[in-house]
């Protein structure tokens, strides 16, 4: 049952029409935010998707999920809810700045899902305003997975006293050699836009990503956290949290060093130029 | 040459995972040789509580591979739940790859080298490197070497159209040219091998695996894979009558006998064993099965020799029963891969044939016939399929199964492989 503050999806929106919608509607966006969520009953994985998307990101096709292509399922929802016009920032150029995720088990390929995406949090922040866009999973009643997808707006404003920003750190040692180097292909983004329907058109072409700033098509953070994570896949943690932030946007084509240091409950990695300062990604991983 | 019992220890089997086989080109159309080599692994280290451990080495292979899998067992180890110090290796002997990786690690457990391993092996026919042709191969490679441009539109210059076409692989003799079917096809000829016959023991290897299934004798063996809980190919209500619909597929004319019913089927999979020393198993209160006591591998020359291609172990048998003081018939069970029903039927009549023991075996007299209620008594290939990797590892998990139930006893396993070679073993109870 849907009321005006729950929309029930009986199918996987479509992405594109989405973006269209959202960029259509993006003037005139504000107000505070409304308490509205999308909610997706009864999904089921779809095995060759899901392997296509494991090839993408470098995973390993298995029975069990990796936990951030739920959030490829949960997108959908977040995309949804954005180009609803009681949604307060415009979806053009909103920056994906960090994203965290909670795997309470891991999730079998054969379970059907219930998923719920509502936003919260709006924000000011010194290059604009932030909002999380949370995520939730559940088979059952069972909380299997949570997401939180912190989007920046640039220039956007809304009320209230900017908190200081908070960054993942990291410890990966000091001048520790890169544990693999990354050759990111031009067609990186929209490789991953095909199996994430992340078609936002800042990764699929450079004049795209130009008219937002950037200076050429840039590879979705998600895709860099998802490779970050099939880099170590085999020694995470059955239950844990994945914390990431996106820096410096990661440009395609690039070279990237991949940094990964074994802590006390997981891991803190790192993902950075490999002909530059600063970083494109800082995660940590714990065990809960 | 020397007996086992000068050996300070054997290894045992403790036990084996392998994902359920499905037909080419269907549930694991998606899944790489990597995919599901990591996946029977780490089904195997949750059975036997091995995550974040190592072992003393994984020896697995693939037939088919992209070349990109130079080191596929060490990827797929990298990939999975063991600690990532264990070191891997790639074996290849055509379809007795899984059984020649068991051989390697029982013999390294035997020299007291290791004290534990994994054996196995995977293929898929969906997910077949596809090569392109050696004149286009050429002109690339030369174009890489070229210094400069002009060189490089030179060394390109003459590239035509059909340089172009890819090279599938194919299940074929590179000397000479004929399918393993086709090989196969003559040798059931020769030795009047009947489409009944063949027949009677396809339909027997689908209800001998669907029983097995049935009364649960894979709960332990088996971990589903991407949706798929038992083999595929499996047909638990084929029929005679059935069978007998089906037109041939190898051999000529009337005396052709081979269908896609008595041929195993092209086929995806994965399986792995693990094998260690009693005192590796004990310490670990982990079962031993039964003891890989010794194996034996021989080839024919059926290029030139006028020798079937799938004959060889019929001769690997002799020197392997020599040297335990065995006769053939001195087995509970029988595990003798069924590449085709007729390789199974020839094999059999070939040990019962006083000519070809005494002028090809070189022995005084015929090994004789066996009881056919001891063979394959969980069905074999052609029920279950055949990913040529992973057959030897099914096959060695089942038989030590079979003996661990029975608790007394010995099995013979006999696996044919391409290239005229055949892989041998025994294994015992405890």
């Amino acid at each position: 049952m849907s009321d005006a503050r729950t929309l029930t999806l009986d199918s996987t929106p479509n992405l594109t029409v989405l973006f269209a919608r959202a960029a259509a509607t993006s003037i005139g966006r504000g107000g505070p935010l409304q308490d509205v969520q999308v909610r997706y009953p009864r999904t089921w994985i779809h095995l060759p998707r899901l392997a296509a998307y494991d090839k993408v990101c470098g995973f390993a096709l298995r029975d069990t999920l990796p936990a951030p292509y739920l959030h490829v399922l949960v997108f959908p929802l977040q995309a949804t809810l954005m180009a609803d016009r009681r949604f307060p920032l415009g979806m053009p150029g909103l920056v994906h700045v960090r994203n965290r995720i909670v795997q309470h088990r891991p999730v079998d390929a054969g379970e059907p899902l219930t998923l719920r995406s509502s936003a919260r949090a709006l924000r000011p922040h010194e290059k604009g305003a932030q909002i999380d866009l949370v995520g939730e999973v559940r088979v059952g009643d069972e909380l299997v997975w949570e997401g939180v997808s912190t989007y920046l707006s640039r220039g956007a404003s809304v009320p209230g006293e900017t908190a200081p920003a908070q960054h993942v750190a990291v410890d990966l040692g000091p001048d520790a050699p890169a544990n693999a180097v990354w050759d990111v292909p031009g067609d990186m983004g929209r490789r991953y836009a095909a199996v994430s329907g992340d078609v936002d058109p800042m990764h699929l072409s450079s004049l795209a990503a130009r008219a937002f700033g950037f200076p050429g098509a840039l590879v979705q953070g998600m895709w860099t956290k998802a490779h970050a994570l099939a880099a170590i896949e085999a020694r995470l943690p059955e239950a844990y949290v994945v914390d990431v932030d996106f820096s410096e946007p990661l440009l395609l084509p690039s070279n990237a060093n991949f940094f990964a240091a074994q802590q006390d409950h997981g891991w803190d990695f790192a993902v950075r130029p490999a002909d530059g300062d600063g970083d494109h990604l800082r995660g940590t991983v714990r065990a809960l | 040459m020397a007996g086992n019992t000068s050996s300070p220890r054997s290894a045992v089997v403790v036990g084996g995972n392998r994902i359920p086989f499905a037909r080419a080109s269907g549930s694991y159309i998606h899944a790489s040789n990597q995919d599901m080599l990591t996946a029977a692994l780490d089904g195997l280290v949750a059975r036997f509580g091995l995550s974040g451990q190592g072992v003393g080495e994984v020896a697995a292979g693939a037939v088919v591979k992209h070349s990109r899998d130079f080191n596929l067992t060490r990827e797929s180890v990298l990939g999975s739940r063991l600690a990532p110090t264990t070191p891997a290796y790639d074996v290849q002997q055509a379809c007795g790859t899984g059984l020649e990786a068991a051989i390697l690690v029982a013999n390294k457990i035997a020299l007291g080298q290791i004290d534990c391993g994994i054996a196995g092996g995977v293929d898929s026919a969906s997910d077949a490197p596809i090569a392109v042709s050696d004149s286009l191969r050429e002109k690339l490679l030369a174009a890489n070497r070229a210094k400069t441009p002009l060189d490089r539109v030179k060394a390109l210059s003459g590239l035509r159209l059909r340089h172009l076409v890819p090279q599938i692989p194919r299940n074929s003799e590179p000397r000479t040219g004929l399918l393993m079917g086709e090989h196969q096809a003559i040798t059931t000829a020769e030795w009047q091998i009947s489409r009944t016959a063949q027949d009677e023991l396809a339909a027997a290897s689908h209800h001998n695996l669907a029983a097995a299934y049935d009364r649960g004798f894979f709960d332990d063996l088996v971990t589903p894979y991407l949706r798929v809980t038992r083999d595929q190919n499996l047909r638990p209500d084929t029929s005679m009558e059935k069978l007998a619909r089906l037109k041939p597929v190898f051999g000529k004319g009337e005396g052709a006998t081979m269908t896609a019913g008595n041929s195993t089927p092209l086929t995806d999979g994965a399986s792995v064993v693990l094998l260690g020393s009693q005192q590796w198993a004990d310490e670990r209160g982990l079962p031993a099965l039964a003891r890989f006591v010794d194996a034996q591998t021989a080839a024919v020359d059926y290029v030139n020799g006028g020798e079937g291609l799938l004959m060889a172990p019929a001769y690997a048998v002799v020197p392997l029963l020599a040297r335990h003081g065995l006769s053939l018939q001195d087995f509970d069970f029988y595990e003798i891969h069924e590449a085709f029903a007729s390789t199974v039927l020839v094999t059999l009549a070939a040990w019962e044939s006083e000519k070809f023991c005494v002028e090809r075996l070189g022995v005084d007299a015929p090994l004789g016939s066996i009881d056919r209620s001891k063979v394959n008594v969980n069905g074999s290939s052609l029920a279950a399929g055949h990913p040529f990797g992973a057959t030897g590892g099914r096959i060695v998990a089942s038989l030590a199964k079979q003996l661990s139930q029975k608790g007394s006893g010995r099995g013979l396993i006999s696996i044919c492989a391409a290239g005229g070679q055949g892989v041998v073993a025994i294994l015992e109870a405890i």
